[in-house]
């Protein structure tokens, strides 16, 4: 039993607690009021986007995979959603939502044929992917920002779930977005732990091969993940546009470093097969601190690229020394 | 379980890739309750034959039965359901997941569940067990357990799915001599419910302590089959290979000369207290069971495992060996176990894998002189005996005899003066096995030191006139073969020294 | 005649048929607009673009065939090159500081690079991954050190290096020239050259053939490094300037380039005569968009539809050899 209590807390999610516990203290040392409400308010949001992006991101990377296209699929899905709705002067959300949700599936299916049927490795089917994306939305749907968003979907981002005012009395509102990464999270949890479906997303990251051999539909379970990481990667956008109010065609590229870095951070390994929801939470709950709280550590804000860059070697450096280490460790 | 007498028969069945004829006819019959051991030298169609009673792939002609029944077409489903499993060499386990998890996983997977049930996962993993007598906690990873516990679970995997006939594909390679005899156990134990059960191995002694019957493969087709009792070792050879056992025997002059003295080589946990001298004209064997430490010792002295204290003294210089890199600079070549993925370049051309070794030879005040290259590998291709048309060709266009011409011509491209060769002639033909053999003599002659390590008793009898058996980690000592028998040397292994 | 026939034997079909769409550009817009793309300005335009990262593309193809990947060259391309810019501007900005910067530009390039190798070789981190951080980490410290803006202020001479023409041949240029030339000897004849390309072929019978691993995977990573600082060098005379986020769409075009001239993403196999064409034909495409006023976002979106028709074109062919 000791041995096994041992093994808990020496676990990646245990660790990044460490991590996490150490960073709050120190900057709660530095300004008592960040142990509070409002931080876990501002974190929540701020964490928002990230989440919905890191959870499919996870599902991608435990099968075994890498999907760098998503930011250029949700930038696609949203920019021409949204053109559309206005053009049309459609303003239903559930009808954007439906439509982004349908261009993302479109992308991830393209991505899932590369990658399963024709068997182009992960890294390049998407970021070619991620490049026809990008380029045609540039190209052929227009540069502008896009700030007259339709009414009624621009009321989503005006409800709240928890409104709190602190003593100097600024007002911190927790959206009802967040509905979305918390759903997606308890959905994820179920699938990938009590699902034949989520076992396989283990089994293929793991042995392909032994996973056609058990009976697994590999090429199936591989279209399966890349069409809810597209799908979920149009809802991550639609989400980020509705939230900030206006939509640019190119503000999310680029965070595909971010995301992976906190899958990583989280325990997932890069080269497929392990990796758990609890911990990919906790990975990006660690980057938003950081990113949010450097200047209060004192640190330059031209400096946080820098400081995400290190957190992310020494996280894959410390989660790949540990495999090495369970690698060479004595067979029982 | 069983419930015919006969699981499993085969009728003259034929197996074509295009033009290849990978089996011409095959009429195998398992019963029910019995062992039966398929034996076959590399490329006889043992593999072939595996993957058409799982279903894999359709027979080409012939019939198949399974209990009495004709079976039409056999797919990979119908195979597992009417009870058909195969343990594969590399047990296609999931590192990933939990032992229980992948004990269960098939069967869920066969009844069509949509819902991972951990705890019912658990207790069928541990009513397995329970069966086959294996102890591992069921919820460890599997990438933590050997080789012999990822085998269990491979098996208890197989047996929770009603098997009613187990294949083994050669599932003593990777094992110590007391994980086969837990393995033999086990197997035995599931004999006597009444399974049928067909192991693949070509090794006899570990046939003659497990089989009740026994078919030989050759070519495509089964040349004997009988009780294990009606084969003797020169009748199991002549069908294994098609040739009567060779009796030239390699017992060379006396010389003076000491090539290698190692004295007290010791690697913790690896071997212990390594003494032998090696004179010119010596063939120096080394054996031993898995896991006695018989590879590591090869593995020492070319530096990829270094030995921790001792001496090595080469051609009268005393040596240190701290990396692959001092092996070389000392003139110490290494033919490995895996040819194919630690010998060769398989895409590469037969030059290009000749000179790998020995690149820096050709640099001249321009650069790298390919043309010398070149000739040298065509040179060598026609003194080791090679049958390539040509320096360019790819590797992967060669035998496995050929292929492994070339790889010694690449260390002796090195000018070695010790050569350690560890499985020299695994899956090698008999007659490319005869050419390595009178290849290795010669060097001996000449002066450079030869080291074979091997399991392959028949060949270090009849090659090495000098003897190490390892056991644990100890050595025997040098022992002079002179006219010892393959009996008298199986009996040293499997003593207590 | 023996000598063109063996040449054109030897030659892979892949540079061919990059050689043969090369001048189909030529001849199609010699045709359709002689006036603008075969004038001396669009000539001398494109010699000054494509070294920039052609010469990254190399550094990629020396990752790649070593059976990695390097996705942090832009990164080292820019935190060189705003180090070597530091040098110049803090030691005065003549001839001889303008060595120091390009030296100075040339030690970071090689540290960076060794940085990677040591944590693909050692730590054995997947490329991939290692990379990936790098451009994070490189492109932070570029920010960190210039705080966000642009670096301005070099020496007037120094733009020169890349703007400039030697007898009428841009000098970028013959720096991509010679760069290639020096490329294209250390994997042909040098021990160094060989032995990426037995690494990258088969990791595990290279340490048993006695080749370092380690040594070769810091080596290949440090000469990527290098090349990445040369290529910061001419992007940094090119704009006259260093940002921590130039050249970001270069990491697309470099892999690109590199599969497009024949390397294998599995690594052991790449030519550098292959990734030279691809660069001609990619900057030869790139110039035709110009000239024919295409809106530039649709380079993004073509690159990206190329790369994929040619990964699908490969593999395609290789599964229909196999049968």
């Amino acid at each position: 039993m000791n041995k096994k209590v041992k093994q808990i807390l020496t676990t990646n999610e245990i660790i990044v607690v460490y991590i996490i516990i150490a960073l709050c203290i120190l900057i709660g040392i530095v300004n008592p009021v960040f142990l509070g409400m409002s931080t876990a308010i501002t974190l929540s949001r701020a964490m928002l986007i990230t989440l919905i992006f890191a959870i499919c991101e996870m599902v991608v990377i435990i099968s075994g995979g890498i999907d760098v296209s998503f930011p250029a699929v949700a930038c696609i899905a949203m920019y021409s959603t949204i053109r559309f709705v206005i053009a049309f002067g459609i303003e239903s959300p559930i009808f954007a939502y439906g439509m982004v949700a349908l261009i993302g599936l479109a992308f991830g299916a393209l991505n899932a044929y590369l990658i399963a049927k024709i068997k182009l490795p992960p890294l390049i089917a998407t970021l070619g992917v991620s490049s026809v994306a990008n380029g045609a939305t540039l190209a052929f749907l227009g540069t502008k920002e896009i700030s007259n968003i339709p009414e009624k979907m621009d009321a989503l981002s005006k409800v709240f779930l928890i409104s709190y005012t602190n003593s100097q009395g600024i007002t911190y509102q927790l959206t009802a977005l967040i509905l979305i990464p918390v759903s997606m999270i308890i959905v994820a949890y179920y699938v990938l732990k009590y699902t034949m479906l989520g076992r396989g997303i283990y089994a293929i990251g793991g042995d392909k091969n032994a996973a056609r051999i058990a009976g697994f539909n590999v090429t199936r379970i591989q279209f399966i993940v890349y069409m809810s990481s597209g799908l979920f990667a149009g809802i991550g956008g639609l989400t980020y546009t509705i939230l900030m109010r206006q939509a640019s065609p190119q503000s999310l590229m680029g965070s595909e470093m971010m995301v992976i870095a906190a899958v990583v951070v989280g325990g997932t390994r890069i080269t497929g097969g392990h990796g758990t929801v609890i911990g990919t939470i906790l990975g990006v709950l660690l980057i938003a601190i950081v990113q949010n709280n450097l200047i209060m550590l004192g640190i330059p804000t031209h400096f946080q690229t820098f400081v995400v860059g290190l957190i992310i070697v020494i996280g894959t450096s410390i989660t790949s020394l540990r495999a090495k280490k369970i690698a060479n460790s004595a067979k029982v | 379980m069983c419930m015919a007498d006969t699981f499993l028969k085969l009728d003259h069945v034929k197996k074509y890739f295009g033009g290849v004829k990978a089996l011409k006819g095959v009429s195998l019959e398992v019963k029910c309750g019995e062992i039966h051991c398929l034996a076959g030298e590399n490329g006889c169609g043992k593999s072939t034959l595996i993957k058409v009673i799982s279903g894999a792939h359709n027979a080409t002609e012939g019939e198949i039965y399974i209990e009495g029944k004709r079976i039409d077409k056999l797919t990979p489903i119908d195979s597992i359901r009417m009870g058909i499993q195969v343990i594969y060499q590399d047990f296609a386990v999931f590192p990933n997941l939990s032992v229980a998890e992948n004990i269960a996983m098939n069967h869920a997977l066969m009844t069509g569940a949509k819902k991972m049930k951990w705890k019912e996962a658990r207790e069928l993993a541990l009513h397995a067990m329970e069966q086959i007598g294996a102890h591992m906690d069921p919820d460890i990873l599997v990438e933590r357990l050997s080789v012999a516990n990822k085998q269990m679970v491979a098996i208890c995997r197989a047996i929770i799915n009603d098997a009613k006939l187990l294949i083994l594909d050669e599932p003593t390679t990777a094992l110590t001599a007391n994980e086969v005899e837990k393995l033999n156990i086990i197997i035995r134990n599931l004999k006597e419910k009444g399974m049928a059960i067909v192991i693949v191995n070509h090794k006899l002694d570990e046939i003659y302590r497990i089989a009740d019957r026994l078919t030989i493969l050759r070519n495509g087709e089964n040349v004997a089959t009988g009780m294990i009792e009606e084969f003797d070792r020169a009748r199991f050879v002549k069908c294994l290979t098609g040739h009567e056992v060779a009796d030239d025997i390699y017992r060379p002059e006396y010389f003076e000369e000491e090539i290698v003295k190692v004295e007290n080589l010791t690697k913790k946990g690896a071997f212990e207290n390594v003494n032998f001298t090696l004179r010119k004209g010596d063939v120096l064997g080394i054996t031993g069971l898995l896991g006695s430490g018989r590879g590591e010792i090869g593995d020492a002295l070319f530096g990829l495992a270094p030995a921790e204290t001792g001496t090595i003294t080469l051609n009268g210089k005393k040596i240190e060996i701290r990396s692959v890199q001092d092996a070389m600079k000392y003139k110490i070549g290494y033919v490995p176990e895996d040819r194919l993925t630690q010998g060769l370049f398989m895409d590469r051309s037969i030059c290009q894998n000749t000179v790998a070794a020995s690149i820096g030879r050709y640099m001249e005040k321009t650069g790298l002189d390919h043309k010398k290259m070149k000739e040298v590998t065509w040179q060598w291709i026609k003194t080791i005996g090679c049958a390539a048309s040509s320096s360019e060709a790819m590797m992967r266009t060669l035998s496995g005899g050929n292929a492994q011409k070339m790889v010694i011509a690449k260390w002796l491209n090195t000018e070695p003066s010790l050569l350690i060769l560890n499985g020299p002639t695994v899956g090698v033909d008999v007659g490319s096995k005869a050419d390595i053999h009178t290849i290795l003599h010669e060097l001996a002659k000449k002066g450079i030191g030869i080291m074979i390590i091997s399991d392959d008793l028949n060949e270090l009898i009849h090659n090495c006139n000098k003897l190490i058996i390892m056991k644990n980690g100890q050595t025997s000592g040098i022992i002079e073969t002179g006219d010892m028998s393959e009996a008298e040397l199986t009996g040293l292994l499997n003593s207590g020294m | 005649m023996e000598k063109s026939k063996k040449f054109f034997k030897e030659a892979d079909k892949n540079t061919l048929a990059l050689f043969g769409i090369a001048l189909l550009i030529f001849a199609l817009m010699g045709i359709f607009a002689p006036g603008s793309f075969l004038g001396i300005a669009n000539l001398q335009g494109m010699c000054i673009q494509f070294p920039e990262y052609g010469i990254l593309a190399l550094g990629m193809m020396l990752a790649m065939i070593s059976g990695g990947i390097d996705l942090s060259l832009v990164g080292i391309a820019n935190f060189s090159s705003i180090i070597g810019s530091i040098v110049m501007i803090k030691t005065g900005g003549s001839g001889t500081s303008i060595l120091l910067g390009i030296g100075a530009a040339l030690i970071v390039g090689a540290l960076c690079g060794t940085f990677n190798g040591f944590l693909i070789g050692y730590l054995r981190i997947p490329a991939m991954l290692v990379t990936l951080c790098g451009l994070q980490l490189y492109t932070g410290l570029g920010l960190a050190v210039t705080k966000g803006p642009a670096l301005t202020g070099l020496p007037e001479s120094y733009s020169l290096l890349a703007n400039g023409a030697f007898f009428g041949i841009p000098i970028a240029l013959l720096i991509f020239i010679m760069v290639f030339l020096i490329v294209a000897y250390i994997l042909r004849a040098t021990v160094y050259g060989q032995h990426v390309l037995y690494m990258g072929t088969n990791d595990i019978a290279s340490k048993y053939s006695g080749i370092h691993n380690l040594k070769i995977t810091i080596t290949t990573y440090l000469i990527g490094g290098m090349l990445g600082a040369v290529s910061g060098i001419l992007m940094a005379s090119h704009y006259n300037s260093a940002k921590a986020d130039y050249g970001s769409s270069y990491t697309l075009l470099t892999l690109l380039i590199v599969v497009l001239g024949g390397t294998a993403p599995e690594g052991g196999k790449g030519k550098v005569a292959g990734v030279a064409m691809a660069v001609i034909v990619l900057q030869l495409v790139s110039s035709a968009f110009n000239i024919l006023r295409v809106n530039s976002f649709v380079k993004t979106f073509v690159w990206g539809l190329l790369l994929l028709a040619i990964m699908i074109i490969t593999k395609v062919v290789e599964s229909k050899k196999k049968e």
